[in-house]
């Protein structure tokens, strides 16, 4: 199936992804039109005669959505560190060593991966309620620890098994401990997998609603995502300062995603397929 | 370093192996406390009537209780209050309120002659003196159900006795406390299944379950023949495929709210640019009626959700694809088979457990669906987008009602259990096989 490809696929291909793009290039526009050309007649012309940063400016002034960045970043890098961290060591264990009962690990972490976040969200809302926790940012942190540490673990295990097995050996006969095989020997080759695993956690925790929602309810602990559905009035919807907040939320991943697209498309076949 | 080469081996192994468990503890440990202990407590919540708005049912009581702080409060404010009527009453009122009065003090009496409340009645006293702060638990003293039931009684009969009462002076004061005074006795709020049975008969139960069904099934359905198509598609080499693989990334990469936001403004009925595309088209007769009809509604759902996910779809299919050997086609190829039969005999079986893999992932997702639609619908209109996930949520956090939103939730688990179970059934080991 490794044919050339042809002009006409180039068409099909140029068709498809204008497709996808469509709604990322109409916000783009709306965003930078005055607020009365976003109604009326004019609302559905692809271009305005009077581009305007009246709805950025809007978004960080009349919004907190600088704090909402700051709250989001937080949660989702302390997050990120910290449940790879853990998920590394377990992987590697899981991975690279013989005990008893892998499987069933191995199967646990994933069932938890599919537990639905609704299910235990009312005794974690109620635990923190108690522990004085809700509206922080340690009280996000930990619950979505049950989203992104089943994640990382599942990632890292394929990564840490592609590493060739004879490193470890050598190192075993060199008299390494365990411990200074896996900083020393292990790790370094590891960086790339465990980067990988890195840009999902962060992704998955920045991207997170339902916990934001229920459990940081004050403006100032609010996360990225329920600030701006919250962006909706009762009665109206400001859908310049909308259109202008998503393109501010989205450059940034279109970034990352350009970036690093190897290396995502790698961590989320990672264990999905058998090479 | 060399002693330990010389070890035995059965020693290097054995350490192995402890050493493993003390790698895997902190994860373990992690998953226990966070994710399995809260779906066994969602559980045990969804067997009480357990409401965070209601003062004597926002915790699980599984015993007769008395509320010495509510007690306490509401008993010396009253007898106040009612000393402050008597000196103004007329002859009728009066007598009922020495009658009332006289009540309490029994009462009290009677609390003051069990050692347990007595020792824990003194202490709350002080600290309420003092305006220091109690302990949530402190406050509560186990009695039996007999007895608890007996103080109810007398305090069911004082609070009737004032609300008989006519021309008070401050009739709200009197009332009102011995209202809150009755509510110092907290009962076992344990009911067992009445959530579950409730909900099993209730249509809106029933509604959102086939609102999830029809969600999922008609989404995934569509994100598996696009994603399949489109991971035949670029599975060659062409120019600019990795500008095109990040393209197809960045829906997926997005948060969903942000996606449900992009579109609900592009579903506008007034300004939304696919809305009057689709009215141009004729899909539907007026761009007002997308989001405001039952079919509508769930469509424009369906579609901005495919949208988002079909690329991640088409790239864990086109990942399987890859693993294909070249020489299989051209082995076909020579066998004189057409491109068509090559797809059935060689594409589709290699693939299966690829596309198994990726259908279970997205079931699960899309059967969990949340923000998407509570951002684009709010599971309306008239509940025909609403989803069980949406349900548990409106009912525990709209409602305060923990018990039944818990039992709602449980169902939401069982229902993903049952899932999950048929498609590792049809993967058999594959998923978690060690050997690669």
């Amino acid at each position: 199936m490794q044919k050339k490809a042809g002009p006409l696929f180039y068409v099909g291909l140029s068709v498809f992804i204008f497709l996808v793009m469509f709604p990322f290039l109409w916000i783009l526009i709306s965003s930078l039109k005055p607020v009365s050309e976003l109604f009326g007649e004019k609302a559905f012309v692809p271009f305005t005669s009077d581009p305007t940063f009246v709805n950025y400016q809007s978004v960080f002034v009349n919004h907190p959505f600088l704090t909402y960045l700051k709250n989001s970043l937080i949660v989702s890098g302390v997050t990120t560190i910290y449940t790879v961290l853990i998920a590394s060591f377990s992987a590697y264990a899981i991975a690279r060593m013989k005990f008893k009962g892998k499987t069933v690990i191995l199967g646990l972490v994933l069932s938890v991966s599919m537990f639905p976040q609704i299910a235990t969200i009312s005794p974690i809302y109620i635990i923190l309620k108690n522990l004085g926790l809700t509206n922080s940012y340690i009280g996000l942190i930990i619950p979505y620890t049950t989203i992104t540490l089943p994640l990382s673990i599942w990632i890292l295990v394929t990564f840490f098994r592609k590493i060739p097995f004879d490193l470890e050996e050598a190192a075993k006969i060199d008299g390494a401990s365990i411990m200074q095989t896996y900083w020393r020997v292990i790790l370094p080759l590891a960086v790339p997998g465990i980067f990988t695993t890195a840009i999902l956690v962060f992704i998955a925790a920045w991207n997170e609603f339902l916990f934001a929602l229920v459990l940081n309810t004050q403006e100032a602990y609010k996360t990225v995502p329920v600030g701006i559905a919250m962006f909706q009035g009762q009665f109206t919807i400001p859908w310049g300062e909308i259109s202008a907040a998503t393109v501010v939320v989205t450059v940034p991943l279109v970034i990352m995603v350009l970036l690093f697209q190897r290396r995502i498309v790698s961590g989320l076949t990672s264990g999905a397929v058998k090479e | 370093m060399s002693d330990h080469t010389s070890k035995p081996k059965k020693k290097r192994k054995l350490s192995e192996r402890s050493a493993a468990y003390l790698l895997i503890a902190p994860s373990l440990l992690l998953i226990l406390v966070i994710a399995i202990w809260p779906v066994i407590q969602s559980f045990y919540f969804s067997l009480f009537d357990l409401r965070l708005n209601n003062p004597t049912k926002s915790e699980v009581h599984t015993s007769h209780m008395i509320d010495l702080q509510r007690y306490l409060d509401n008993y010396f404010l009253l007898e106040g209050a009612i000393d402050k009527e008597v000196d103004k009453a007329g002859e009728g009122n009066a007598e009922t309120l020495n009658g009332v009065k006289e009540d309490l003090s029994n009462l009290d009496a009677s609390l003051l002659e069990d050692e347990k409340i007595k020792e824990r009645y003194e202490l709350i006293d002080e600290k309420l003196m003092n305006f220091e702060k109690i302990d949530p638990k402190e406050k509560l003293v186990e009695v039996e159900q007999d007895r608890a039931e007996e103080i109810q009684a007398t305090l069911n009969d004082i609070e009737g006795k004032v609300n008989s009462l006519n021309d008070l002076e401050d009739p709200n004061t009197v009332k009102g406390l011995s209202s809150a005074l009755a509510d110092s006795i907290i009962k076992p709020n344990f009911i067992g299944f009445d959530h579950y049975a409730k909900n099993l008969t209730d249509k809106r139960m029933w509604m959102s379950i086939w609102n999830t069904v029809v969600f999922t099934v008609v989404s995934v359905a569509i994100e598996l023949v696009i994603g399949l198509m489109i991971a035949l598609l670029i599975n060659k080499a062409f120019f600019g495929r990795g500008l095109v693989r990040a393209s197809i990334l960045i829906p997926w990469a997005i948060p969903t709210v942000v996606a449900a936001l992009m579109w609900k403004f592009l579903y506008d009925g007034q300004n939304g640019i696919v809305a009057k595309i689709f009215e141009e088209v004729g899909l539907v007769e007026r761009m007002a009626t997308l989001l405001t009809n039952d079919t509508g509604a769930m469509f424009s759902v369906i579609f901005a959700d495919v949208w988002k996910t079909t690329p991640y779809m088409a790239l864990l299919l086109l990942a399987g694809l890859q693993t294909i050997p070249t020489s299989m086609y051209e082995a076909a190829a020579i066998d004189g088979a057409n491109k068509w039969k090559q797809f059935l005999t060689i594409t589709l079986p290699l693939l299966k457990t690829s596309i198994l893999v990726a259908l279970l992932f997205r079931t699960l997702d899309a059967f969990r669906v949340f923000d998407l639609i509570f951002v684009l619908t709010g599971g309306g209109p008239a509940n025909s987008t609403e989803t069980i996930s949406l349900l548990a949520y409106k009912v525990m956090i709209a409602q305060s009602n923990f018990g039944e939103g818990s039992a709602l939730s449980v169902v939401v688990f069982i229902c993903v259990a049952i899932i999950s179970m048929v498609y590792i059934s049809l993967l058999g080991r594959d998923l978690l096989d060690d050997k690669k």
